[in-house]
């Protein structure tokens, strides 16, 4: 595989389409309204809302519930060796310690919240399907002709979905290796992740992005942009008049699109939120194709792991999803004889292999969370206003075990989360009180979560600080 | 009743031998009417990726640079014919096809051969209406492969001529109106409704059946021609339809079209992401894939159009077309020292057909090792359209280590064809994939396994084999070959869920299929003029 040609980086790098629309230097009517006022002295403008939240030396307001509180979903495929994961004791701060495959979060300690024993309730009926299906939606899968599929959203759409609505982007999906990810708004309806880091980099950073401090685009082609997509709205309403429920449902998703869209284009003509730590990062260099055959998952994971917690620094989502690599990936990593997903099935004895390759997904994971929390924002760093998800579709890959999912959490959530704390569940909770306490911790008002087997009704009161 | 139509209509393990007869049409007077039946619920379709390239590249030129990614699609059933009817674009995938519409919209009104075709005025005057209407007319009949109606020439236009106003440019402008066709749903979607409703769709009108048809057997849009029989109602009419359909078939077009159905079918796209350590294959490289397809689906073209052979005989061919790369792995002379050349694969060297070829072999495997389920289940669910249940999701799938008394793949996995829970489906797929063994993840020729012999031997729904060479002619007269081929391209040519399919109808076109000696083109033909695929409810 090669996806990475020369010429199609060359292409992606000529910038969005949009481009075209951004109007050359000094062409532009700008508007002077913020030009030598210094930043953060504005407040009493009409600000974006995120702007707003911060006090007048720049620093955000402590945690008090107006900053807003981010979500990553973190994501690998296969699991892990639960023998392996689980800490020996539990307790906060000296009390634990990070176990063999946990060994690489070592220098976030402080900021892991790691809740060990949660089960999915859902029936094991359908391997890595049930788990992916119990851990991500808490929805039972939805039976299609001779398989299934996921019968819900997946959580990083149900938070984007109540906290998403005041960012240019209402989520953001990537991946590090060559896979369409698992966001979905509901079944048949996938959010594919990018996997080329050129790609993201365009659509984040491109020629759209404005830089703190810089006015807003004023370009009347955004405005004739947006003429052009009433009238493909008018085009959808009239043709899901003609069609049946399923067809309706599936224009109705590609008319959230437009209206996306639509508004997206607006808030580029308003002033980019002031916010202390944005700015345009460096584009992507070098090649991220497989190097003799090998996936280059590390240095992906790197290279989107940047520009996502800069999207975040920027405000310009508050909700990713990231897919390391996916469900039943055989994805051939650095040192492995075989690909990861027939490892587990097939490596004996105590699966060295399977457990170099955890630790190196841990290592990737650390990588991330070091990432968000070299980003300072307000009095402490981005990962302390957000909460990192990292999970599996199963825990012990050879049989697809859906008990002891293997799950971290990095940062409090503005202080909702315990921190360097390991939570052991001894009688196997339902995993869907964690997707409950997650909701929480962005801010939701959930009490209860999921349908079937995997519904819950009470969050983990032990995870919040 | 030909053997073939016994063997297919028995359910009971048999061994009817069924050689090809000798090619010849079916006669009409012969052949019962098409069973009544109720034809699915009509459903959109959006444009595979390969479809949106095809139509700009058709449409417009190939000098049109190609957006750089659009949504990927999603495989429903096996096939992306599926997912395009059942699965819905993401925020980001229209974003995307904003992007796409734009630069394809510039790029066309910035080339001087490309605008004129379209184009009638100079553009000097932003306020020309009839020129802009004239040129999103001209477009929109191509690009939504039906006329505008009067309303809609009028929205796009004003679009068009408020945006040329506003930047006090005509192209500019027209560039808007141009994107709006674009980024419409009556161009993202295959509009093929009917009656329009969730009832039956009651016969899909000519415009309908000019897309329907076009997609199938080109896989890309009407061109003037059948838009121009579309006008004039010929697509509606039994005999006129069949005349067109004959037309079409004889078109270069439907070669890339069925090499576009074969692709989907076969999943032969995911060869440009084939993963093998090379450490392990010494023949892996980045050419190995893309030669891999090139080669099957040239067998597929001269077998079906030059030669118009059985289906079955693609499983026991020797003749195959290998460029330099695929004769290194196959241990053959390469034909031809640039591009690829015809070779007939030698009579003892154990590679037949197309599952003797890479495009199989390598991608129904491991990254460092075969794999005799993979290989099995592919055969069994594309081939022969077998249902296998998923395992179970909590038995330890591990197959053993190699040891002193288990050095070869059949010995090692014994256990999954011993144990109970695991033999139910491992019966099914493994003394099939086992045939395969002699060929090692890639596809290269092996006797051995860590220094001990492999046993190829297998047997498919109780026919014993000896070795891939045989399992091939096994697979070629399996009762469920024609069928199965049947009901694919039914499901690749509607896009529906095979649950949608009406059972007796598909059994019509099997037995049809098999009484013209499974000669694919002739099925490419009677799926075009079924009913089903009319939307109709009784055959006319």
């Amino acid at each position: 595989m090669k996806p990475w040609h020369a010429a199609s980086w060359a292409r992606l790098l000529r910038g969005t389409p949009a481009r075209s629309w951004r109007p050359a230097a000094g062409a532009l009517t700008r508007r002077a309204v913020l030009r030598g006022v210094a930043r953060g002295s504005a407040v009493a403008l009409a600000l974006p809302p995120l702007q707003a939240m911060f006090n007048t030396s720049g620093t955000a307001y402590a945690c008090d519930g107006v900053l807003p509180v981010r979500f990553g979903l973190w994501f690998w495929g296969n699991g892990n060796l639960p023998d392996r994961w689980t800490p020996s004791a539990t307790g906060s701060g000296e009390e634990w310690a990070l176990s063999d495959q946990l060994a690489p979060l070592l220098p976030h300690k402080a900021k892991l919240c790691v809740p060990t024993g949660l089960a999915c309730k859902l029936p094991n009926t359908s391997p890595h399907g049930s788990g992916l299906a119990g851990i991500l939606t808490a929805v039972p899968r939805i039976e299609a002709g001779d398989s299934s599929k996921l019968g819900g959203p997946t959580i990083d759409q149900v938070i984007a979905n109540s906290v998403g609505g005041d960012t240019i982007y209402r989520s953001i999906q990537t991946a590090a290796s060559n896979t369409a990810g698992e966001s979905w708004n509901g079944p048949d309806s996938r959010n594919p992740a990018e996997t080329d880091p050129y790609a993201i980099y365009a659509r984040l950073f491109g020629d759209t992005f404005v830089e703190p401090g810089e006015d807003g685009i004023v370009d009347p082609r955004l405005g004739l942009r947006r003429s052009a997509l009433d009238a493909v709205m008018d085009d959808i309403h009239a043709l899901s008049a003609r069609v049946g429920a399923e067809d309706r449902a599936r224009l109705d998703q590609h008319l959230t699109g437009v209206r996306e869209l639509e508004l997206r284009l607006a808030r580029l003509e308003e002033d980019p939120p002031d916010l202390e730590s944005c700015e345009r990062p460096d584009a992507p260099t070098g090649d991220f194709g497989d190097v003799d055959g090998r996936a280059q998952v590390r240095r992906r994971n790197q290279v989107m792991s940047e520009l996502l917690a800069m999207s975040f620094a920027c405000d310009q989502t508050r909700v990713a999803a990231h897919f390391v690599t996916n469900p039943v990936s055989d994805v051939l990593f650095e040192g492995a004889t075989s690909g990861h997903h027939d490892l587990t099935h097939n490596e004996g004895g105590d699966q060295p292999e399977v457990h170099a390759i955890t630790v190196h997904l841990m290592e990737c994971l650390a990588d991330t969370i070091g990432i968000l929390d070299a980003i300072p924002e307000g009095d402490g760093t981005l990962l302390d206003h957000m909460v990192l998800f990292a999970t599996s579709e199963v825990s012990l890959g050879q049989v697809h075990s859906i008990e002891e999912m293997p799950i971290v959490l990095a940062g409090s959530a503005c202080g909702f989360l315990r921190q360097d704390h390991h939570y052991r569940s001894l009688s196997g909770e339902n995993a869907t009180r964690l997707l409950i306490t997650l909701q929480q911790a962005v801010g939701m008002s959930v009490s209860s979560f999921g349908e079937g087997d995997a519904s819950a009704s009470s969050g983990l009161s032990d995870l919040e600080a | 009743m030909s053997p073939c139509r016994l063997s297919l209509l028995l359910p009971i393990l048999t061994l009817v031998a069924c050689e090809p007869e000798p090619a010849h049409a079916p006669s009409t007077e012969t052949r019962s009417a098409a069973p009544d039946h109720t034809p699915p619920a009509a459903r959109i379709k959006r444009l595979t990726e390969p479809q949106y390239r095809n139509i700009i590249r058709d449409v417009f030129s190939e000098d049109v640079r190609l957006p750089a990614n659009l949504e990927a699609d999603e495989r429903v059933e096996g096939l992306y014919a599926v997912g395009a009817a059942t699965s819905a674009i993401s925020s980001y995938g229209v974003e995307k096809y904003e992007g796409a519409a734009y630069d394809i919209a510039e790029q066309v009104l910035d080339t001087d051969h490309l605008r004129a075709a379209w184009v009638s005025c100079d553009g000097s005057d932003p306020t020309n209406d009839a020129c802009a209407a004239e040129a999103i007319d001209g477009l929109g009949l191509h690009l939504w492969r039906r006329p505008l109606t009067g309303a809609e020439l009028s929205t796009l236009t004003d679009v068009a001529l408020h945006a040329a106003e506003t930047l006090d440019d005509f192209d500019d402008g027209l560039a808007y109106g141009i994107a709006a066709l674009l980024m419409s749903p009556n161009f993202l979607y295959r509009v093929e409704l009917g009656d329009g409703s969730e009832a039956p769709p009651n016969g899909y009108d000519d415009w309908e059946m000019a897309s329907r048809l076009s997609f199938f057997l080109w896989n890309t849009t009407p061109d003037a021609d059948l838009l121009d029989a579309a006008g004039q109602g010929l697509l509606t009419d039994t005999d006129t339809l069949a005349e067109v359909v004959d037309g079409m078939l004889a078109d270069e077009r439907t070669r890339s079209g069925v090499a576009a159905l074969f692709t989907e079918m076969l999943h032969l796209d995911e060869l440009d992401s084939l993963t093998k350590d090379p450490t392990v294959f010494t023949y892996m490289s980045d050419e190995l894939g893309p030669s891999a397809r090139t080669e099957t689906l040239t067998v597929i073209d001269r077998h079906v159009f030059d030669d118009d052979a059985p289906y079955p005989g693609l499983f026991t061919t020797r003749r195959t077309w290998v460029d330099r790369t695929l004769a290194a792995l196959y241990d053959v002379p390469a034909p031809t020292p640039d591009g690829f050349g015809e070779i007939e694969l030698p009579a003892d060297g154990g590679r037949r057909g197309i599952l003797g070829h890479a495009s199989f072999l390598a991608l129904q495997a491991h990254a460092s090792s075969t794999s005799v389920t993979r290989r099995g289940i592919f055969v069994r669910e594309v081939l022969l359209c077998t249902v296998i249940p998923e395992p179970p999701a909590n038995a330890n799938t591990a197959i053993p280590e190699v040891a002193e008394d288990a050095r070869t793949m059949r010995e090692r996995i014994a256990v999954h064809l011993e144990d109970p829970t695991c033999a139910g489906c491992h019966q099914i797929t493994d003394p099939l994939g086992l045939g395969f063994e002699n060929f090692d993840g890639l596809g290269r020729w092996r006797t051995t396994e860590n220094d001990a012999m492999i046993d190829p031997s297998g047997d498919l729904d109780g026919e014993w084999f000896a070795d891939a060479w045989e399992a091939g002619a096994v697979v070629a007269r399996h009762r469920n070959l024609g069928a199965c081929l049947t009901e694919t391209f039914l499901q690749y040519a509607t896009g529906n869920r095979s649950e949608d399919l009406d059972g007796a109808l598909v059994d019509w076109h099997t037995e049809g299929f098999a009484a013209a000696d499974h000669r694919v083109h002739w099925l490419l033909r009677d799926v075009a003029l079924s009913p089903t695929f009319r939307g109709l409810t009784e055959a006319e």
